[in-house]
């Protein structure tokens, strides 16, 4: 079975970064809809080889950022995997994309901005909209707290939201099991019983 | 939920239909571990909603431990002779 090969080189004709290439000009639209594309993207979250890449790709973010700066505060650690998880979703969902941006301070600003409007219009508009009490202010409500709990979602569409909801909580899922797995590594082998076979990795070490 | 449509807040030219919706809603119970089980007729969609919110609100939390604890784990061990055996190990 192919999870079970340590193969990082994608094979262009079989593997499935090959079709989405072929998918992507349709996902850009705000609209699309398409399940079967959702439905694939979420399964390769779920597959060992994703793991895979992503452990590898979070190792050496971490080492190259402990190079710049000594300090591997937790929350660098959690920004670099976030990013890292960004990355790995090669920029087919909204929620990727807005980790990737989130460091600019043009959307940080505005986002602070935003939100004192939107208070001030929530309390105007309510009482306004009466028709169906009991669905507005709780469904939309729930559905608002959630469009903020998924980065860059705050203002989609129901359908998308959805959408975004489902590929972030498969790519959350994966985050865990990667890191689970490195820091259950790393925590066993702390004890110093482990010797990396001297090769062309280890001369690295002293750099 | 008929009146949904036109009360949405879209500001993209696709008609949701119902049926759309409770599909979408039931796609994603199946991801909630909590709401895996039961049968999308018996939960319904707010909770979904809520259980989804309170799922992502602990993976956050998760990935937050986690963090932390790496970021001790690689202050505290060899990390250039350690990562280049993790990096082994994890892919055999």
């Amino acid at each position: 079975m192919a999870s079970l090969i340590p193969n990082l080189e994608p094979n262009p004709d079989t593997s499935p970064e090959f079709q989405r290439k072929k998918r992507r000009k349709t996902e850009k639209r705000p609209g699309s809809f398409d399940r079967n594309q959702g439905n694939q993207r979420i399964k390769r979250w779920q597959t060992e080889r994703e793991q895979q890449i992503y452990s590898t790709k979070l190792i050496e973010a971490l080492r190259r950022s402990r190079r710049n700066s000594s300090s591997a505060a937790g929350k660098e650690v959690r920004g670099t995997a976030d990013r890292v998880l960004a990355i790995s979703a090669k920029g087919t969902t909204r929620w990727s994309r807005a980790i990737l941006t989130s460091g600019l301070s043009a959307g940080a600003k505005m986002r602070k901005h935003k939100k004192a409007n939107i208070n001030a219009n929530r309390r105007l508009r309510k009482p306004k909209i009466n028709k169906e009490k009991r669905k507005l202010p709780v469904f939309k409500r729930k559905l608002m707290v959630l469009g903020r709990l998924v980065p860059g979602c705050r203002k989609l569409s129901f359908s998308n939201l959805l959408e975004e909801t489902s590929d972030y909580i498969a790519a959350l899922e994966m985050q865990v099991r990667a890191m689970t797995a490195i820091t259950e590594y790393l925590a066993g082998s702390s004890g110093g019983e482990l010797q990396p076979p001297a090769d062309r990795l280890g001369s690295n070490v002293n750099s | 939920m008929s009146s949904r449509r036109s009360r949405s807040r879209q500001s993209d030219v696709s008609r949701i239909t119902d049926h759309q919706i409770t599909d979408l809603i039931s796609k994603l119970q199946q991801l909630i571990p909590e709401l895996r089980g039961r049968r999308s007729d018996e939960v319904s969609a707010s909770k979904v909603l809520q259980e989804t919110c309170n799922y992502i609100r602990s993976l956050h939390r998760e990935v937050d431990d986690l963090s932390d604890r790496l970021s001790q784990l690689l202050a505290s061990t060899d990390t250039d002779s350690a990562q280049a055996a993790i990096i082994r190990s994890l892919l055999m």
